[in-house]
């Protein structure tokens, strides 16, 4: 089957005083469709740069990302918008809600993109908020909800336009055990029903058992490609 | 997707209140400032269209050159002939003659000596006539504070200033002393009418207003007028109508050599009322420009911390999969909105702001105790329908132009490091 995520010979530098500091040297890796993988490693093995590559945010210095059968380096601005818009979801450490937004227009926003109709868009938003458990509470404002109830909305941000591919940054850092196991819970079901490949940056324990694949980094390389379980690939 | 930033904008006061007050002000002063500049030109304009100057003015080409001495001596003749010539080829223009001319006036006493005297610049106008429009023009029903108008030959007004000087009060007589235009002694007594207050220094000084049949009379200028004054039916002063009369009626005596031949002026020829609508049209371009400036240099370092501030937002969009071109143009539209909002806020306080000013005024006769300009005592604003755009559309430029600077900050940084904002 062919990848959805096909990192090629990847080497990322960034310009340091008169040097420059290589973030990533010559990654080779595969993900399939519907993988709920986690890269691990401590601060500045690359983890970030790496999900940035993927997320078409930034370009390689050399090597080739494909994602979704596009390669990230030859792709214009404009391009990577219609790649993220169309096909990526994105979920942070901390949960990025725009303040003045309700729920539901938080949500709603991704699709405002896609120019769906007013009707697509309620349906769908609703049906968001309705995975991750918030469809009683789609008025209230970020600055209302809990910690939670924040990652969940921001979750649903990511998953209402269906994505083939879910980049979490530390997802569950900003919550206690509880709040993280339910989150992490919730993205696993969506894996699960609707085959989203999700890919994590992550050093949460928590987070890790729940993983089908871990890498780990370190210094911008790889350093072991562990498979835990059997994949869950989309049927 | 208007509907989503409108709410943005709306429920986000750091976004639009700081800048929203901004253009209002901006646009408040341009508003108010135009209308004041405008009221005070208009009104000098027109105080000295109606009396001193006319829209165009006919004198003889050798009282043109000596006019500010009001030399009675190269008054025109025969200008009734004259005004009905001009009636028939400007039928848009409705003309009249006047008289212009300096003397003593002398109040006696019981026993007929001289109980006060002072110095008199007499303005001698149709006040008789069922026909005069001039009542009207200088506003003399209304200008009256005690009396009446003339109602037969021998009645004058007096300016009120000068009654209480001369410690004189309606029905009492007074002397004119001066002299005719030929050279000779002139004396008339004349009964006080009524006292006038024109609300303008330089008449309400020492102003004496009679009918122009009676200072023909007593000037020994029988069909003749130091000046004949056209005034367009509108009343309103159009400059290139008036350019284009002037050209085609002195073009008739250009080559006479009769210093007594008349010549034309246009308002903007006299008193150097040409310069100050010259100078009002700059003043006014002077302050829209410069405050589009500052009103740009503000918003575009208001856009700059506005810009920083959300550069969150901005990768928030940015990772769902909005362009940074989409994000430049959103900022413009609500740049656009924000700044049509500031501005018509702004234009409704320049607005009532004019209209204050308009019907209160600011008194400045203090002022111009000394001066000898003929202006009004009170300075009024005036509403313009150019006040509609004249600090609407800057405002608006400002906002956008501001946004638009400021947001290149957006395109400068690199999609990564917008997103890494997220990170903080």
């Amino acid at each position: 089957m062919e990848p959805i995520i096909k990192i090629e010979n990847v080497t990322k530098k960034f310009p340091e005083g008169e040097g420059e500091f290589v973030a990533l040297k010559n990654i080779n890796l595969e993900f399939q469709e519907g993988e709920f993988s986690g890269i691990v490693g401590p601060s500045g093995s690359g983890k970030t740069t790496l999900l940035n590559i993927i997320g078409s945010l930034d370009q390689p210095s050399s090597g080739n990302a494909w994602v979704m059968d596009k390669n990230v380096a030859e792709l214009s601005h404009k391009e990577s918008a219609q790649l993220r818009n169309l096909h990526l979801g994105f979920i942070f450490q901390v949960y990025n809600l725009l303040p003045v937004y309700t729920v539901f227009e938080n949500v709603e926003f991704a699709l405002l993109l896609q120019n769906k109709s007013k009707e697509e868009r309620r349906k769908a938003v609703m049906q968001a908020l309705e995975w991750v458990g918030l469809e009683n509470i789609p008025n209230k404002k970020p600055s209302k909800l809990s910690g939670g109830e924040g990652q969940r909305v921001a979750i649903a941000r990511a998953m209402v336009k269906e994505p083939k591919i879910v980049l979490a940054d530390e997802p569950t850092a900003n919550l206690d055990a509880t709040n993280a196991h339910a989150i992490i819970q919730t993205m696993k079901k969506l894996n699960e029903e609707l085959g989203t490949t999700f890919l994590f940056s992550t050093h949460d324990e928590k987070v890790m058992q729940y993983l089908n694949r871990i890498i780990h980094l370190k210094g911008g390389e790889v350093e072991k490609d562990e498979i835990i379980t059997a994949q869950n690939p989309k049927s | 997707m208007i509907q989503f930033i409108l709410k943005g904008i709306v429920r986000d006061k750091n976004r639009s209140l700081l800048p929203i007050i901004i253009v209002a002000l901006g646009v408040t002063l341009t508003v108010f400032l135009s209308g004041y500049l405008g009221g005070v030109f208009q009104d000098v304009i027109q105080q000295n269209a109606r009396f001193e100057t006319g829209h165009v003015k006919i004198m003889s080409k050798a009282y043109a050159q000596n006019k500010d001495q009001l030399p009675i001596d190269l008054a025109l003749l025969e200008t009734d002939k004259l005004k009905d010539e001009l009636q028939a080829e400007y039928p848009n223009m409705r003309w009249v003659q006047r008289i212009k001319f300096g003397g003593l006036l002398d109040v006696p006493d019981d026993d007929g000596n001289s109980r006060s005297q002072g110095p008199a610049a007499v303005m001698a106008v149709s006040l008789l006539s069922e026909n005069s429009q001039e009542l009207d023009r200088l506003n003399i029903r209304n200008s009256i504070i005690k009396g009446t108008i003339p109602t037969k030959n021998g009645e004058v007004l007096i300016s009120n200033d000068f009654a209480d000087k001369l410690e004189i009060d309606i029905g009492d007589e007074i002397t004119y002393v001066g002299g005719t235009m030929y050279g000779s002694m002139a004396f008339q007594n004349y009964t006080i009418s009524g006292t006038v207050k024109f609300g303008n220094i330089g008449f309400d000084r020492g102003a004496v207003i009679m009918d122009i049949s009676d200072a023909q009379q007593i000037l020994n200028m029988e069909n003749g007028a130091t000046e004949i004054l056209g005034f367009f039916n509108n009343e309103q002063y159009q400059s290139e109508s008036a350019e284009d009369i002037v050209k085609n009626f002195n073009a008739q005596y250009e080559k006479s050599g009769d210093e007594f031949a008349p010549e034309m002026q246009s308002l903007e020829d006299q008193n150097g009322l040409g310069e100050i609508l010259a100078y009002s049209n700059y003043m006014s371009q002077i302050i829209v420009t410069v405050l589009i400036l500052a009103m740009s240099v503000v918003l575009w370092n208001t856009g700059l911390l506005g810009g920083l501030r959300r550069y969150k937002e901005y990768g928030i969009r940015l990772a769902l999969g909005e362009s940074k071109g989409s994000i430049y143009r959103k900022s413009i539209i609500e740049a656009i909105l924000i700044g049509a909002i500031g501005s018509i806020i702004g234009t409704l306080f320049g607005l009532i702001a004019t209209y204050y000013m308009q019907e209160v005024g600011l008194d400045i006769s203090d002022l111009l105790n000394q001066s000898s300009m003929i202006m009004p005592s009170t300075i009024r604003a005036k509403i313009i329908p150019s006040q509609l755009y004249i600090g609407f559309i800057p405002g608006l430029v400002a906002m956008v132009l501001g946004n638009m600077l400021s947001g290149m900050g957006i395109y400068k940084r690199e999609t990564a490091h917008l997103f890494k904002e997220l990170e903080v």
